[in-house]
């Protein structure tokens, strides 16, 4: 008897590991200005955890072949999802909260850098591991931080992605592109891509910063800003801008015939699929860095995959940040299924000595160099045509050619 | 360059006055800070968008129909919130609004979700005049000439009718105004419809310039509170000049100190003068 009820504790004990599920916390802006994108990203979120806890061997990715973390029993995974409203503070106290009363084992967000920065720093001081998704802030990983990862490119990397871009630009199409203006939101993630912009382009002698325009958070019109540019009568304008105010500022470039030879976006507005739905044909043209783009999804099967997953769920196609943010839910499963365990130190090897399979990037991997950012940068450059995000640069994953002219408005 | 900051400080202005006149209607007359003022202003803005989207309705066509939702929305905030709370320690009623402002932005949330949407091609849109150097965006000019047409007929209502007569007796003694028989209850609760229809016409008016989401008016109903303030409580033409004259600070200001400080200034100027003149520049 005895013998007898000693195998079925360790049956049920086996049990109970099967089914131990894992929280991993996930800070995102669901409501507040930037919860368009939040939404968004939770929706992404969603379908990494899906793919983790279900079986989906069409897919080729490592945790999609078996139900859970095959080297924890099975293990499912939950993302517990909170909320900082666009606000460092709420997101410090929120990391706070899921460490300590949830008992996630890591950290995925903020989205924003700004919330990104502290509740970074909330899971550094209780030593588990944060891995940001589209955070682009520089400043994130400049830090020296143990705990924290990042896959995103920063506004550094992008912005010497963009003056090579301009280069290629004048040295294939003859663009003539010299004056250079950058215009950015008043918070992290702007002030730190305009700082950028200065530090890098003395690596870039041909071209000079004619503008420096910088607008407040919560921005009900854009009219001064846009004139400032107008005056300043740039070749090229670098935006730092979400998706509210990047919409405005394509009105007002109409409006007051601004015509700019190229206009090119960090991570953030412009990215949003919404932008084209707001501004129809007055989205043509404009570019920036995307982790990926519709026009790609022909040619990448398994992000094909993902984003009839995700289409399912949300009703558009999968943007760049939003499949940052849905590789920081996949690595971190994989880290602690690698790790074969919760315990966070060994977590912390894995994320920095592994090489991610990542076949949804065209850059198809990530791994974390010494400061925590992915030394992979998976983004292409973009542009609109017809409503289209096409990738124009690299020349190898170009789905359409670049247009170097803005055309003029009246001529659209 | 200075003309068009000008022309564009006055446009900008007159639309910030609207929703002040709103504001100061109610805190005028009620001692009421409406922190949900704003959140009215993006509920008529997703009718004018709800109408476009799905019937297709310009939202000039539209204007009546906004206006009109937000005077109901003032109604039922009369009704069912604020008399609640009219007599109770200020607080609760800056609580209930407050409270009410959250409600309603979750509340759209949960209905439209967060994304920001524009209204797309109106009879408006992509239209501007050209007057030497000077650019006016048509929706921006008809926005400002529709926000001064409202003032100045809530002004004038207020002051030549028989309803505007019990709502400045009322204004200035809610116990003798129902002494001499003006229904304050009544006088409550229109003046809230009247300031859910000033916001009403704001919003319709830039719902063709400004995005539509959730936060839509956060923005809006903190500087209209600036204006109220720095305006005068009560005072519609105070409430007038003071949105002009944030419009002209914001533009001009920003201009030449940097545009991210433009809100800033706003509220220097309105702190300043609160320093000097609490009860506003046009205050009594």
């Amino acid at each position: 008897m005895k013998k007898l009820l000693a195998v079925l504790v360790v049956l049920l004990s086996l049990v109970v590991l099967a089914q131990e599920v894992i929280k991993i916390g996930a800070i995102f802006p669901l409501t507040g200005a930037a919860a368009a994108t939040g939404v968004k990203i939770k929706y992404a979120v969603e379908v990494a955890q899906e793919i983790i806890n279900g079986v989906y061997p069409e897919i080729n990715l490592a945790l999609a072949k078996s139900a859970g973390l095959p080297n924890l029993n099975g293990a499912k995974v939950q993302f517990v999802f909170a909320d900082h409203q666009g606000n460092p503070e709420l997101a410090m106290a929120e990391a706070e909260r899921l460490i300590r009363n949830e008992k996630v084992v890591a950290l995925i967000g903020c989205y924003q850098s700004s919330c990104t920065k502290p509740a970074s720093q909330i899971a550094e001081k209780y030593g588990i591991p944060f891995v940001a998704g589209s955070s682009s802030s520089a400043a994130l990983t400049e830090r020296g931080l143990k705990w924290f990862f990042r896959i995103a490119p920063h506004d550094g990397m992008e912005t010497v992605f963009f003056f090579n871009y301009l280069r290629y630009l004048n040295e294939k199409y003859n663009a003539n592109i010299k004056r250079v203006a950058v215009v950015y939101i008043d918070n992290e993630y702007g002030v730190h891509a305009a700082l950028m912009v200065k530090e890098k382009i003395k690596d870039f002698p041909e071209f000079s910063l004619v503008a420096d325009v910088k607008y407040p958070v919560s921005a009900t019109n854009v009219d001064i800003e846009v004139q400032k540019i107008k005056a300043a009568k740039p070749d090229a304008i670098f935006h730092a801008s979400y998706i509210g105010d990047m919409t405005m500022f394509v009105k007002k470039y109409k409006e007051f015939n601004v015509v700019p030879k190229v206009v090119l976006s960090y991570c953030g507005g412009y990215q949003d699929p919404q932008f084209v739905v707001n501004l129809g044909k007055d989205a043509d043209y404009f570019a920036g860095t995307n982790a990926t783009t519709p026009a790609l999804f022909a040619k990448m099967p398994i992000l094909s995959k993902i984003n009839e997953m995700y289409k399912a769920k949300s009703g558009v196609d999968i943007d760049g940040p939003t499949l940052e943010d849905f590789a920081s839910a996949l690595v971190i499963a994989e880290a602690i299924n690698i790790a074969g365990t919760t315990e966070p130190e060994k977590i912390l090897e894995v994320l920095k000595t592994h090489t991610f399979e990542a076949p949804y990037f065209v850059s198809e991997k990530i791994q974390f160099g010494s400061d925590g950012q992915n030394i992979y940068s998976a983004s292409v450059m973009t542009q609109i045509f017809n409503g289209v995000y096409e990738a124009v640069w690299p020349e190898q994953y170009q789905t359409h050619e670049p247009v170097p002219q803005f055309p003029d408005w009246k001529k659209r | 360059m200075l003309a068009q900051l000008v022309v564009t400080g006055v446009l900008v202005g007159s639309v910030y006055s609207l929703v002040a006149v709103g504001l100061t209607l109610v805190w005028g007359l009620m001692d009421i800070i409406n922190f949900a003022h704003g959140d009215f202003m993006m509920i008529s803005m997703y009718t004018v968008f709800w109408l476009y989207a799905l019937l297709k309705w310009d939202p000039l066509v539209s204007l009546p129909i906004a206006a009109l939702v937000a005077a109901m929305i003032g109604l039922l905030t009369y009704r069912l919130v604020i008399k609640r709370v009219l007599n109770a320690p200020g607080l609760m009623a800056l609580l209930a609004t407050f409270g009410l402002s959250l409600f309603i932005r979750n509340f759209a949330q949960f209905l439209w979700s967060p994304n920001y949407r524009f209204v797309g091609e109106s009879i408006l849109s992509g239209k501007r005049l050209v007057i030497s150097d000077v650019i006016v965006g048509i929706p921006q000019l008809v926005a400002a000439l529709g926000s001064i047409g409202m003032t100045f007929a809530v002004a004038l209502f207020i002051k030549k009718t028989k309803f505007g007569k019990a709502v400045q007796a009322t204004a200035q003694s809610r116990e003798i105004a129902e002494l001499m028989g003006v229904d304050t209850e009544k006088v409550y609760m229109f003046t809230f419809a009247l300031s859910g229809i000033c916001v009403g016409v704001a919003g319709t008016l830039l719902s063709g310039i400004f995005p539509v989401y959730p936060e839509s008016g956060a923005m809006y109903g903190l500087l209209a509170f600036v204006i109220v303030a720095l305006g005068g409580f009560g005072n519609i033409w105070g409430a007038f000049y003071a949105g002009i004259m944030i419009g002209l600070a914001e533009t001009i200001g920003g201009f030449y100190l940097g545009t991210q400080f433009k809100y800033a200034i706003a509220f220097l100027i309105y702190l300043l003068v609160l320093q000097f003149r609490p009860k506003g520049l046009f205050g009594w």
